[in-house]
Protein backbone atom coordinates (compact mmCIF):
# COMPACT_ATOMS: atom_id res chain seq x y z
CA UNK A 1 0.00 0.00 0.00
CA UNK A 2 1.24 3.59 -0.70
CA UNK A 3 0.72 6.12 2.11
CA UNK A 4 0.61 9.99 0.99
CA UNK A 5 1.72 12.38 3.79
CA UNK A 6 0.21 16.14 3.45
CA UNK A 7 1.96 18.22 6.22
CA UNK A 8 1.70 21.50 6.26
CA UNK A 9 4.19 22.43 3.63
CA UNK A 10 4.80 18.96 1.97
CA UNK A 11 3.81 16.39 0.92
CA UNK A 12 5.43 12.89 1.00
CA UNK A 13 5.13 9.27 0.30
CA UNK A 14 5.71 5.88 1.58
CA UNK A 15 5.02 2.17 1.40
CA UNK A 16 2.95 0.22 3.95
CA UNK A 17 2.89 -3.47 4.37
CA UNK A 18 -0.11 -5.51 5.32
CA UNK A 19 -0.88 -5.60 8.99
CA UNK A 20 1.75 -3.02 9.67
CA UNK A 21 0.92 0.32 11.65
CA UNK A 22 1.12 3.76 9.38
CA UNK A 23 3.94 4.99 12.36
CA UNK A 24 6.14 2.16 11.76
CA UNK A 25 6.02 2.07 8.29
CA UNK A 26 6.97 6.28 7.85
CA UNK A 27 9.48 5.54 10.25
CA UNK A 28 11.55 2.98 8.84
CA UNK A 29 11.60 4.47 6.13
CA UNK A 30 12.88 7.51 7.72
CA UNK A 31 9.76 9.58 7.33
CA UNK A 32 9.98 11.79 10.73
CA UNK A 33 6.46 11.80 11.75
CA UNK A 34 5.17 13.26 14.92
CA UNK A 35 5.26 10.38 17.76
CA UNK A 36 5.88 10.05 21.43
CA UNK A 37 4.78 6.88 23.10
CA UNK A 38 4.19 4.56 19.81
CA UNK A 39 1.35 2.63 22.02
CA UNK A 40 -1.58 4.64 21.95
CA UNK A 41 -1.56 6.70 25.31
CA UNK A 42 -0.19 9.98 23.73
CA UNK A 43 -2.10 11.11 20.96
CA UNK A 44 1.01 12.69 19.56
CA UNK A 45 0.50 10.58 16.03
CA UNK A 46 -2.83 12.00 15.66
CA UNK A 47 -3.87 11.92 11.47
CA UNK A 48 -7.07 12.47 9.41
CA UNK A 49 -7.46 10.15 6.50
CA UNK A 50 -8.26 12.40 3.46
CA UNK A 51 -9.09 9.26 1.67
CA UNK A 52 -8.43 5.30 1.44
CA UNK A 53 -9.41 2.84 4.01
CA UNK A 54 -7.78 2.12 7.08
CA UNK A 55 -8.16 -0.09 10.10
CA UNK A 56 -8.11 1.16 13.70
CA UNK A 57 -6.18 -1.62 15.73
CA UNK A 58 -6.84 -0.11 19.10
CA UNK A 59 -10.25 1.67 19.52
CA UNK A 60 -10.36 2.77 22.82
CA UNK A 61 -6.56 4.10 22.91
CA UNK A 62 -6.35 7.04 25.52
CA UNK A 63 -4.25 8.37 23.54
CA UNK A 64 -7.51 9.41 20.69
CA UNK A 65 -9.73 10.84 23.58
CA UNK A 66 -9.74 14.01 21.47
CA UNK A 67 -9.93 12.63 17.93
CA UNK A 68 -12.70 13.04 15.83
CA UNK A 69 -13.30 9.95 14.26
CA UNK A 70 -16.20 11.00 12.02
CA UNK A 71 -13.93 13.70 10.69
CA UNK A 72 -10.98 10.76 9.75
CA UNK A 73 -9.18 11.51 12.61
CA UNK A 74 -6.75 8.11 13.70
CA UNK A 75 -3.62 7.78 15.75
CA UNK A 76 -1.33 6.43 13.62
CA UNK A 77 0.60 4.05 15.75
CA UNK A 78 -2.78 1.79 15.98
CA UNK A 79 -3.87 2.23 12.72
CA UNK A 80 -3.29 -0.25 9.69
CA UNK A 81 -3.65 0.50 5.70
CA UNK A 82 -6.04 -1.38 3.90
CA UNK A 83 -5.69 0.50 0.44
CA UNK A 84 -3.40 2.98 -1.04
CA UNK A 85 -4.42 6.29 1.61
CA UNK A 86 -3.69 9.91 1.89
CA UNK A 87 -3.12 11.46 5.35
CA UNK A 88 -3.03 14.65 7.15
CA UNK A 89 -0.67 15.20 9.50
CA UNK A 90 -0.39 18.44 11.80
CA UNK A 91 3.39 18.99 12.08
CA UNK A 92 6.50 19.67 9.84
CA UNK A 93 7.79 16.34 8.62
CA UNK A 94 11.67 15.69 8.19
CA UNK A 95 14.17 13.14 7.59
CA UNK A 96 15.48 10.60 10.12
CA UNK A 97 19.27 9.77 10.66
CA UNK A 98 19.04 6.62 12.32
CA UNK A 99 15.61 5.18 11.17
CA UNK A 100 13.70 2.32 13.77
CA UNK A 101 13.15 -0.57 11.71
CA UNK A 102 11.22 -4.31 12.76
CA UNK A 103 13.19 -7.34 14.06
CA UNK A 104 12.14 -10.19 15.70
CA UNK A 105 13.57 -10.88 19.18
CA UNK A 106 14.09 -13.61 21.63
CA UNK A 107 13.44 -12.92 25.37
CA UNK A 108 16.20 -14.38 27.88
CA UNK A 109 17.25 -14.05 31.42
CA UNK A 110 13.95 -12.72 32.93
CA UNK A 111 15.36 -12.41 36.51
CA UNK A 112 13.48 -10.53 39.38
CA UNK A 113 14.95 -7.86 40.10
CA UNK A 114 12.74 -6.21 43.14
CA UNK A 115 9.56 -7.72 44.86
CA UNK A 116 7.65 -5.81 41.30
CA UNK A 117 10.23 -5.13 38.80
CA UNK A 118 12.08 -7.68 36.32
CA UNK A 119 14.70 -6.88 34.12
CA UNK A 120 15.22 -9.01 30.48
CA UNK A 121 17.17 -9.28 27.39
CA UNK A 122 16.20 -9.51 24.31
CA UNK A 123 18.35 -10.86 21.67
CA UNK A 124 17.42 -9.33 18.14
CA UNK A 125 17.33 -11.12 14.75
CA UNK A 126 19.91 -8.46 13.55
CA UNK A 127 21.88 -6.11 14.67
CA UNK A 128 20.72 -2.50 16.27
CA UNK A 129 21.86 0.71 16.67
CA UNK A 130 20.98 3.10 18.89
CA UNK A 131 21.20 6.27 20.93
CA UNK A 132 21.37 6.66 24.61
CA UNK A 133 17.82 7.17 25.81
CA UNK A 134 15.96 5.39 23.46
CA UNK A 135 13.11 2.99 23.50
CA UNK A 136 11.29 -0.02 21.68
CA UNK A 137 8.24 -1.35 21.01
CA UNK A 138 7.42 -4.73 21.84
CA UNK A 139 4.46 -6.68 20.55
CA UNK A 140 4.48 -10.57 21.85
CA UNK A 141 1.65 -12.95 20.39
CA UNK A 142 -0.37 -13.67 23.90
CA UNK A 143 -0.98 -9.83 25.06
CA UNK A 144 -3.03 -7.73 22.62
CA UNK A 145 -1.49 -4.02 22.45
CA UNK A 146 2.41 -2.88 22.22
CA UNK A 147 4.24 -1.88 25.30
CA UNK A 148 7.52 0.44 25.07
CA UNK A 149 10.37 0.24 26.87
CA UNK A 150 13.67 1.89 27.16
CA UNK A 151 16.98 -0.19 26.31
CA UNK A 152 18.95 -0.27 29.66
CA UNK A 153 22.40 -1.45 28.50
CA UNK A 154 24.63 0.96 25.32
CA UNK A 155 27.10 0.06 22.70
CA UNK A 156 27.12 1.62 18.81
CA UNK A 157 25.55 -1.46 17.55
CA UNK A 158 24.40 -4.62 19.67
CA UNK A 159 21.97 -7.87 19.23
CA UNK A 160 20.88 -8.15 22.67
CA UNK A 161 19.09 -5.15 24.60
CA UNK A 162 18.52 -5.16 27.99
CA UNK A 163 15.00 -4.21 29.56
CA UNK A 164 13.26 -3.38 32.87
CA UNK A 165 9.74 -3.93 33.49
CA UNK A 166 7.34 -3.17 36.40
CA UNK A 167 4.48 -5.39 36.97
CA UNK A 168 1.71 -3.21 37.73
CA UNK A 169 -1.59 -4.57 38.89
CA UNK A 170 -3.58 -6.04 36.53
CA UNK A 171 -0.86 -5.09 33.94
CA UNK A 172 -1.17 -8.22 31.36
CA UNK A 173 2.00 -8.01 29.60
CA UNK A 174 4.19 -7.73 32.79
CA UNK A 175 2.06 -10.62 34.27
CA UNK A 176 2.79 -12.66 31.27
CA UNK A 177 6.77 -11.65 31.44
CA UNK A 178 6.22 -12.82 35.36
CA UNK A 179 5.27 -16.05 34.59
CA UNK A 180 7.25 -16.84 31.69
CA UNK A 181 9.92 -16.73 34.16
CA UNK A 182 11.17 -20.36 32.43
CA UNK A 183 10.50 -19.60 28.01
CA UNK A 184 12.40 -18.16 25.78
CA UNK A 185 9.33 -15.98 24.39
CA UNK A 186 9.61 -14.44 20.68
CA UNK A 187 8.44 -11.02 20.53
CA UNK A 188 8.18 -8.56 17.48
CA UNK A 189 10.58 -5.62 18.55
CA UNK A 190 10.05 -2.30 16.26
CA UNK A 191 12.75 0.77 17.48
CA UNK A 192 15.05 2.42 18.14
CA UNK A 193 12.28 5.17 18.95
CA UNK A 194 12.42 8.34 20.95
CA UNK A 195 13.79 11.32 21.11
CA UNK A 196 15.25 11.64 24.90
CA UNK A 197 18.77 10.79 24.02
CA UNK A 198 21.62 11.46 24.78
CA UNK A 199 24.84 12.98 22.60
CA UNK A 200 28.38 13.08 24.17
CA UNK A 201 28.98 16.03 21.88
CA UNK A 202 26.72 18.04 23.11
CA UNK A 203 29.07 18.88 25.76
CA UNK A 204 26.45 19.48 28.48
CA UNK A 205 26.48 18.44 32.68
CA UNK A 206 23.81 15.78 32.84
CA UNK A 207 20.71 15.93 35.53
CA UNK A 208 18.76 12.72 35.04
CA UNK A 209 16.00 11.99 37.80
CA UNK A 210 14.21 8.57 37.89
CA UNK A 211 11.25 6.97 39.53
CA UNK A 212 11.67 2.65 39.75
CA UNK A 213 12.30 1.57 36.30
CA UNK A 214 12.36 5.03 34.86
CA UNK A 215 16.43 4.49 35.95
CA UNK A 216 16.63 1.84 32.63
CA UNK A 217 17.48 4.83 30.23
CA UNK A 218 19.27 6.14 32.75
CA UNK A 219 21.55 3.55 32.57
CA UNK A 220 22.00 3.51 29.13
CA UNK A 221 22.88 7.39 29.31
CA UNK A 222 25.42 6.39 32.22
CA UNK A 223 26.61 3.55 30.64
CA UNK A 224 27.23 5.69 26.94
CA UNK A 225 29.33 8.52 29.39
CA UNK A 226 31.38 6.47 31.19
CA UNK A 227 32.44 4.71 27.73
CA UNK A 228 33.13 8.12 26.58
CA UNK A 229 34.97 9.07 29.80
CA UNK A 230 32.18 12.07 29.90
CA UNK A 231 32.95 12.48 33.16
CA UNK A 232 36.59 13.70 33.41
CA UNK A 233 35.19 17.28 31.76
CA UNK A 234 31.19 17.25 32.76
CA UNK A 235 29.35 16.65 36.02
CA UNK A 236 26.66 14.66 36.44
CA UNK A 237 23.69 14.32 38.68
CA UNK A 238 20.94 11.22 39.24
CA UNK A 239 18.50 10.93 41.34
CA UNK A 240 16.69 7.76 41.54
CA UNK A 241 13.42 7.32 43.55
CA UNK A 242 12.13 4.32 44.96
CA UNK A 243 9.35 3.72 47.78
CA UNK A 244 12.08 1.86 49.83
CA UNK A 245 15.72 0.56 49.90
CA UNK A 246 14.67 -3.42 49.50
CA UNK A 247 13.46 -1.31 46.03
CA UNK A 248 16.44 -0.18 44.67
CA UNK A 249 18.22 -1.88 42.04
CA UNK A 250 21.34 -1.17 39.44
CA UNK A 251 23.05 -0.40 42.84
CA UNK A 252 26.59 -2.04 42.24
CA UNK A 253 26.57 -0.57 38.68
CA UNK A 254 25.52 2.75 39.48
CA UNK A 255 28.45 2.90 42.35
CA UNK A 256 30.83 1.11 39.38
CA UNK A 257 30.02 4.47 37.42
CA UNK A 258 30.86 6.78 40.69
CA UNK A 259 33.58 4.67 41.02
CA UNK A 260 34.68 5.38 37.33
CA UNK A 261 33.50 8.75 37.25
CA UNK A 262 37.10 11.14 38.51
CA UNK A 263 34.93 12.40 41.33
CA UNK A 264 32.32 13.44 39.02
CA UNK A 265 28.93 11.59 39.29
CA UNK A 266 26.89 11.95 42.05
CA UNK A 267 23.74 9.51 42.58
CA UNK A 268 21.67 10.01 45.20
CA UNK A 269 18.61 7.02 46.00
CA UNK A 270 15.70 8.81 46.94
CA UNK A 271 13.47 6.57 49.53
CA UNK A 272 9.79 8.08 49.32
CA UNK A 273 7.96 4.93 51.97
CA UNK A 274 10.76 4.80 54.44
CA UNK A 275 13.55 6.98 56.32
CA UNK A 276 17.03 6.55 55.15
CA UNK A 277 18.43 5.59 58.70
CA UNK A 278 22.10 6.83 57.11
CA UNK A 279 23.63 9.10 54.85
CA UNK A 280 25.19 6.37 52.37
CA UNK A 281 24.36 3.50 51.58
CA UNK A 282 25.88 0.49 53.80
CA UNK A 283 26.91 -1.36 51.08
CA UNK A 284 27.59 0.86 48.46
CA UNK A 285 29.14 3.68 50.69
CA UNK A 286 29.86 6.04 47.36
CA UNK A 287 25.55 6.16 46.88
CA UNK A 288 23.91 8.66 48.72
CA UNK A 289 20.73 7.93 50.38
CA UNK A 290 17.35 10.76 51.30
CA UNK A 291 14.10 10.43 52.15
CA UNK A 292 11.18 12.04 50.32
CA UNK A 293 10.23 11.53 46.82
CA UNK A 294 12.48 11.58 44.15
CA UNK A 295 11.96 14.90 42.23
CA UNK A 296 11.61 16.92 45.68
CA UNK A 297 14.66 15.46 46.80
CA UNK A 298 16.12 16.34 43.16
CA UNK A 299 14.09 19.89 43.68
CA UNK A 300 16.50 20.69 46.94
CA UNK A 301 19.49 19.84 45.21
CA UNK A 302 19.54 21.93 42.18
CA UNK A 303 17.98 24.72 43.79
CA UNK A 304 20.92 26.66 43.29
CA UNK A 305 21.38 25.64 39.77
CA UNK A 306 23.06 23.50 37.46
CA UNK A 307 25.08 25.08 35.56
CA UNK A 308 25.21 24.04 31.49
CA UNK A 309 23.49 20.75 31.81
CA UNK A 310 21.00 19.33 29.85
CA UNK A 311 18.11 16.95 32.16
CA UNK A 312 16.96 13.38 31.35
CA UNK A 313 13.18 12.65 33.35
CA UNK A 314 11.93 9.09 33.38
CA UNK A 315 9.39 7.41 35.24
CA UNK A 316 5.38 7.55 36.70
CA UNK A 317 3.46 10.62 35.32
CA UNK A 318 3.44 12.08 38.51
CA UNK A 319 7.17 12.13 39.25
CA UNK A 320 7.90 13.44 35.51
CA UNK A 321 5.40 16.37 36.09
CA UNK A 322 7.15 17.35 39.26
CA UNK A 323 10.74 16.86 38.19
CA UNK A 324 9.93 19.32 35.08
CA UNK A 325 8.46 21.76 37.10
CA UNK A 326 11.13 21.77 39.59
CA UNK A 327 14.09 21.73 36.35
CA UNK A 328 12.04 24.98 35.11
CA UNK A 329 11.88 26.55 38.15
CA UNK A 330 15.69 26.15 38.90
CA UNK A 331 16.07 27.81 35.53
CA UNK A 332 16.52 25.51 33.34
CA UNK A 333 15.47 25.97 29.58
CA UNK A 334 12.64 23.74 28.62
CA UNK A 335 14.68 22.82 25.26
CA UNK A 336 17.44 21.52 27.69
CA UNK A 337 14.70 18.81 29.28
CA UNK A 338 14.10 15.50 27.56
CA UNK A 339 11.32 13.05 28.50
CA UNK A 340 9.63 10.76 26.78
CA UNK A 341 6.02 10.00 27.89
CA UNK A 342 5.12 6.20 27.45
CA UNK A 343 4.24 5.34 31.17
CA UNK B 1 -16.86 50.08 26.97
CA UNK B 2 -15.24 47.09 26.65
CA UNK B 3 -12.39 47.41 29.82
CA UNK B 4 -13.30 45.57 32.65
CA UNK B 5 -11.79 45.17 36.13
CA UNK B 6 -10.28 41.70 36.42
CA UNK B 7 -8.40 42.11 40.11
CA UNK B 8 -6.48 44.00 42.41
CA UNK B 9 -2.75 44.98 41.69
CA UNK B 10 -1.86 42.65 44.49
CA UNK B 11 -4.20 39.58 44.13
CA UNK B 12 -1.82 37.81 42.25
CA UNK B 13 2.08 37.16 43.22
CA UNK B 14 4.91 37.30 41.53
CA UNK B 15 5.86 34.78 39.35
CA UNK B 16 2.49 32.97 39.82
CA UNK B 17 -0.56 32.48 37.39
CA UNK B 18 -4.70 32.78 38.44
CA UNK B 19 -7.73 32.17 37.17
CA UNK B 20 -10.87 34.60 37.10
CA UNK B 21 -14.08 34.87 35.18
CA UNK B 22 -14.80 38.00 33.07
CA UNK B 23 -18.12 37.95 33.15
CA UNK B 24 -18.38 34.80 32.03
CA UNK B 25 -15.65 34.73 29.96
CA UNK B 26 -12.36 32.61 31.27
CA UNK B 27 -9.21 34.73 31.93
CA UNK B 28 -5.83 33.48 33.26
CA UNK B 29 -4.10 36.51 34.81
CA UNK B 30 0.08 35.94 34.89
CA UNK B 31 2.06 38.27 36.86
CA UNK B 32 5.89 37.71 35.67
CA UNK B 33 7.64 40.56 37.40
CA UNK B 34 8.09 43.14 35.36
CA UNK B 35 4.15 42.91 34.14
CA UNK B 36 1.33 40.94 33.64
CA UNK B 37 -0.39 38.77 30.85
CA UNK B 38 -4.28 37.99 30.87
CA UNK B 39 -4.30 35.36 28.28
CA UNK B 40 -6.95 32.06 28.13
CA UNK B 41 -6.27 29.52 30.83
CA UNK B 42 -5.74 26.88 28.04
CA UNK B 43 -2.24 25.93 26.43
CA UNK B 44 -2.73 25.97 22.65
CA UNK B 45 -0.79 22.37 22.27
CA UNK B 46 -3.62 20.48 23.86
CA UNK B 47 -5.68 22.25 25.54
CA UNK B 48 -4.14 21.09 29.09
CA UNK B 49 -5.38 23.70 31.85
CA UNK B 50 -1.98 26.33 32.60
CA UNK B 51 -3.51 26.69 35.70
CA UNK B 52 -2.41 23.38 37.11
CA UNK B 53 0.48 22.54 34.32
CA UNK B 54 2.51 26.20 33.60
CA UNK B 55 5.24 27.57 35.69
CA UNK B 56 6.45 31.00 35.19
CA UNK B 57 9.91 31.19 35.92
CA UNK B 58 12.38 34.36 34.73
CA UNK B 59 9.53 36.44 32.25
CA UNK B 60 9.31 32.84 30.63
CA UNK B 61 5.69 30.68 30.89
CA UNK B 62 5.87 27.01 30.35
CA UNK B 63 3.21 24.50 30.20
CA UNK B 64 4.99 21.77 31.79
CA UNK B 65 3.02 18.93 29.85
CA UNK B 66 5.00 18.94 26.81
CA UNK B 67 7.05 21.97 27.41
CA UNK B 68 5.89 24.59 25.28
CA UNK B 69 6.95 28.05 26.01
CA UNK B 70 6.63 31.54 25.58
CA UNK B 71 8.42 34.94 26.87
CA UNK B 72 5.77 37.21 28.13
CA UNK B 73 6.98 40.55 27.75
CA UNK B 74 6.92 39.69 23.54
CA UNK B 75 4.89 36.97 23.38
CA UNK B 76 8.07 34.97 21.35
CA UNK B 77 7.75 31.46 20.80
CA UNK B 78 10.16 29.47 23.18
CA UNK B 79 12.25 26.04 21.56
CA UNK B 80 9.97 23.64 20.01
CA UNK B 81 6.80 25.63 20.76
CA UNK B 82 4.40 25.66 17.54
CA UNK B 83 1.70 28.17 18.40
CA UNK B 84 1.51 31.65 19.44
CA UNK B 85 -0.36 32.36 22.73
CA UNK B 86 -2.98 35.00 22.75
CA UNK B 87 -3.72 37.74 24.74
CA UNK B 88 -6.29 39.96 25.85
CA UNK B 89 -5.05 44.08 25.95
CA UNK B 90 -4.22 45.15 29.45
CA UNK B 91 -3.76 47.71 31.80
CA UNK B 92 -3.36 49.22 35.28
CA UNK B 93 -5.25 52.13 36.81
CA UNK B 94 -5.98 53.08 40.12
CA UNK B 95 -4.51 50.21 41.95
CA UNK B 96 -6.71 47.46 39.34
CA UNK B 97 -6.03 45.73 36.48
CA UNK B 98 -7.73 46.32 33.76
CA UNK B 99 -8.83 44.08 30.20
CA UNK B 100 -10.03 44.71 27.01
CA UNK B 101 -12.26 41.99 26.20
CA UNK B 102 -14.48 42.24 22.95
CA UNK B 103 -14.68 38.68 22.56
CA UNK B 104 -13.47 35.54 24.18
CA UNK B 105 -9.87 34.81 22.71
CA UNK B 106 -9.79 30.83 21.54
CA UNK B 107 -7.61 28.20 20.08
CA UNK B 108 -8.77 26.71 16.94
CA UNK B 109 -8.91 22.89 17.99
CA UNK B 110 -12.71 22.84 17.40
CA UNK B 111 -13.82 24.60 14.10
CA UNK B 112 -16.02 22.97 12.28
CA UNK B 113 -15.05 24.42 8.68
CA UNK B 114 -14.00 20.70 7.58
CA UNK B 115 -9.94 19.74 6.38
CA UNK B 116 -8.18 22.83 6.53
CA UNK B 117 -9.29 23.68 10.10
CA UNK B 118 -7.03 20.34 10.87
CA UNK B 119 -3.80 22.48 10.37
CA UNK B 120 -4.21 25.01 12.20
Amino acid sequence: MKITIQSKSSETTFDCGDGEAILHAGLRQAVSLPYECATGTCGTCRARVASGDVEVRWKEAPGGARLKPDKGDILMCQTRALSDCVLKVPSEIAAIDVPPAPRRGVIRNVRKFTRDVVRFDIDLSSPMKFEAGQFVVIDCPDVVGARAYSMANFDTEVDRIELVAKRKPGGTFTGWLFDSLDGEPEVAVFGPLGRAVFRPHEDKNIVSIAGGSGIAGIMSILECAIQADYFSSHKGSVFFGVRTLQDAFYLETLARYVASSHGNLDVTIALSDETAITPFHADYPSLRLESGLVHEVAGKAIADGVGDAVAFVAGPPVMVDGAIRRLITCGMPSRDIRYDKFS
Amino acid sequence: MTWKRICGLNDVAENTVRKFDVEGIPILLVNYGAGYRAIPPICPHMEEPLEESSVVVRCILTCTKHLWAWKLDTLEMQGETEKPLKSYDLKQEDGSILVKVEEELVYEFDAEEDDDDFFK
